[in-house]
C-alpha cells in the first residue's frame, strides 16, 4: 500500500500540482476542526449564535429557514459534533488522499452551508472552497499521492 | 460505498472518545473556584481585553476564569433566562443601555458598589438606571477615508449625494447594536415620520445592511464602500494598529447617540465576591485603560484618557435620548423598518 501511495507519482505525475493543493486544503481543516475542538464550539451553542446572527437577513427558501430555526438551532449540540466531525474526516481524507471523491463532496454541502451562513465577509472563502472541492472531486485528487491509487487500482469504480 | 461508512464512524468514533476524554481531564483539574463570565467574542478574544484581565485577576484570586462567548446580546439574554442558576453565569458583560430592560425583566442583579468610583460626567446620567455598571461606551458615526472624499458629508443630507448611491453600509437594527442605535437617534433627532421618510431615501445610497458590525465594517476595510456606520474611535485603532491617519469619523451637525456598555453580576452568581472583585478590577484605572487600549472605546472612570491618543479624539456633539423607548415601542419601529425595506 505503502509503495502504491509514492509509485502513484510516477503513473499519475500530472495530478501532482492538484495533490499539494489537496494537502494544505486538508492541513487547513485540521486547523479549522482542531481549534473548534480546543475551543468552546461543542460546548457552547457557538453554532446557533451564529446562525441566529445571520437569520434575520438570509435570503433563502422558507424550508432552507424553517429546518434551520425549528431544527438545527434547538439541537444545536449533535450539528456541531457533526460539523467538527466531518471537518475531520475531510482533513484526514485530504492529507493521506484516501476517500477524496466522497469527502470532497461532502465538503461541497458544507461549504455551501457556510457559504449561506458565515455571512459577507467569508463568502468569497467559501464560494473557493466550493470550487475546489469539485475539482477534487472531478479529478479524483486522491489518486496522486495518497492512498485511493492503491484502491482505484485493485477494485476501480467511482470511489476513487 | 462500505469504506466511506466505516471511515466516518471511525473517525466521528475518535472524536467522541477524544472529547470524553478532554471532559473527563477538566472534570478532574485543581479545587479551585471557576469564576464563569460571559460576553462578547471582540471582549473575550485574543485581541480584546479579556485575556489580560484573565491572567491579571487569576494572580490573586486563587481561582480560574472562564469565559463563555456569546455572538448577541439577545441570545445571551435568553441563555441566561433559560438555564439560570444552572447555566453559572458569575459576570455579565456587553449589554447596551437597549437591552437594560429586557436583561432586568425576569432577571435579578446585585447591585454594584460604585462609591468610590469617579465616573466621567458623559456615563454620570445612565449610572442609576439599574444594577447594571456601564465599563465603556463610545459615540457613534459615519466612518469614511479621508481620501475618498473631496469636501467631507456634514448632515445625513449630504449622505444622499447621488455620487454616494452604493457607497454606504449600516447596520441591520433587528441583529445589531450600531444598526438599532441609527435608527432610534434617527426618530430621536427628526421624529419618527420623518425619520422613515428620511430612511427611504437614504436606503436607496446604501450599499447594504449589514447583520453585524464586524461584517459592516469588513466591507469598509475591504473598500467595497466608503460609509460606514461605526465607533467615532473607530479612527484611533486604524491610527495605532495600522499607522494610518486617513481614517475619520464624520462630525455630524445633528449629533451623535452614545452606546454604554454594561457589566452585571445575576443574583444567582455561584462566586458572588469573586466577581465583585473582578468588576472592581474592571473599573480599576489599569482595567479601564486596557479596555480602552484593546476594545477602542472611551474608559467611563476620569483620569484614563490623559496622555492617550484617545485624548485627541475632538468632542463630538453627543445626542441625549431623553426617554429610552420601551421593548414594544422598539418591536413596533423594527416592525415598520423591516415593511419599509420590503416595500423598496
Amino acid at each position: 500500500m505503502f509503495v502504491a501511495f509514492f509509485e502513484s507519482v510516477k503513473y499519475v505525475g500530472h495530478l501532482l500540482p492538484i495533490s499539494f493543493l489537496r494537502v494544505f486544503l486538508g492541513y487547513y481543516y485540521l486547523e479549522q476542526a482542531l481549534l473548534k475542538f480546543r475551543g468552546d464550539f461543542l460546548m457552547r451553542p457557538r453554532l446557533a449564535a451564529q446562525i441566529a446572527e445571520v437569520l434575520p437577513t438570509l435570503q433563502t427558501p422558507d424550508w432552507y429557514r424553517l429546518f434551520l430555526e425549528s431544527v438545527v438551532i434547538p439541537q444545536w449540540q449533535i450539528f456541531s459534533f457533526g460539523l467538527n466531525g466531518i471537518e475531520f474526516a475531510i482533513a484526514i481524507s485530504y492529507i493521506f488522499g484516501y476517500l477524496v471523491r466522497p469527502m470532497a463532496l461532502l465538503g461541497v454541502v458544507v461549504s455551501l452551508n457556510m457559504l449561506v451562513l458565515a455571512g459577507p465577509q467569508t463568502q468569497d472563502l467559501y464560494k473557493t472552497f466550493v470550487a475546489i472541492h469539485l475539482l477534487m472531486a472531478w479529478v479524483g485528487a486522491g489518486r496522486c499521492l495518497g492512498f485511493d491509487y492503491y484502491f482505484f487500482k485493485r477494485r476501480r469504480g467511482i470511489w476513487w | 460505498m462500505k469504506n466511506f461508512l466505516v471511515y466516518l464512524v471511525f473517525v466521528f468514533s475518535g472524536l467522541f472518545l477524544a472529547l470524553y476524554f478532554k471532559n473527563s481531564n477538566l472534570s478532574t483539574g485543581d479545587n479551585k473556584p471557576t469564576l464563569k463570565v460571559f460576553g462578547s467574542s471582540s471582549f473575550i478574544s485574543q485581541w480584546g481585553p479579556g485575556p489580560w484581565l484573565k491572567e491579571k485577576f487569576e494572580k490573586s484570586c486563587e481561582c480560574h476564569i472562564e469565559f463563555n462567548d456569546s455572538a448577541d446580546s439577545t441570545i445571551l439574554l435568553q441563555r441566561l433566562k433559560s438555564e439560570g442558576r444552572n447555566g453559572g453565569a458569575d459576570v455579565v458583560l456587553g449589554f447596551d443601555q437597549y437591552d437594560i430592560d429586557n436583561a432586568t425583566a425576569g432577571l435579578e442583579w446585585r447591585k454594584i458598589n460604585t462609591d468610590n468610583i469617579n465616573f466621567e460626567d458623559s456615563v454620570r446620567e445612565v449610572l442609576s438606571r439599574s444594577h447594571l455598571v456601564p465599563y465603556d461606551w463610545s459615540l457613534l458615526s459615519f466612518v469614511v477615508r479621508k481620501s475618498d472624499f473631496q469636501s467631507l458629508p456634514k448632515n445625513l443630507n449630504d449622505l444622499l449625494d447621488p455620487k454616494l448611491k452604493g457607497q454606504i453600509v449600516l447596520e441591520d437594527p433587528r441583529t445589531s447594536s450600531p444598526g438599532l442605535q441609527f435608527l432610534l437617534w434617527l426618530i430621536e433627532i427628526k421624529g419618527e415620520a420623518k425619520a422613515f421618510e428620511y430612511l427611504g431615501k437614504l436606503n436607496q445610497q446604501l450599499h447594504s445592511y449589514a447583520p453585524s458590525w464586524s461584517s459592516a465594517y469588513g466591507l469598509f476595510q475591504k473598500a467595497q464602500a466608503k460609509i460606514v456606520y461605526s465607533y467615532v474611535t473607530s479612527s484611533v485603532y486604524h491610527l495605532v494598529e495600522d499607522k494610518n491617519t486617513d481614517v475619520v469619523a464624520l462630525e455630524m451637525d445633528e449629533g451623535h447617540p452614545a452606546q454604554y456598555e454594561f457589566v452585571g453580576i445575576p443574583a444567582t452568581c455561584k462566586n458572588c465576591e469573586l466577581a465583585e472583585k473582578f468588576v472592581a478590577l474592571l473599573l480599576s484605572k489599569e482595567g479601564q485603560k486596557t479596555i480602552m487600549e484593546k476594545n477602542f472605546m472611551f474608559p467611563v472612570t476620569q483620569g484614563v484618557r490623559e496622555g492617550t491618543v484617545f485624548a485627541n479624539i475632538p468632542n463630538y456633539k453627543m445626542t441625549v435620548m431623553e426617554v429610552l423607548p420601551t421593548v414594544a415601542d422598539r418591536e413596533r419601529i423594527l416592525k415598520k423598518w423591516s415593511q419599509l425595506r420590503r416595500t423598496e
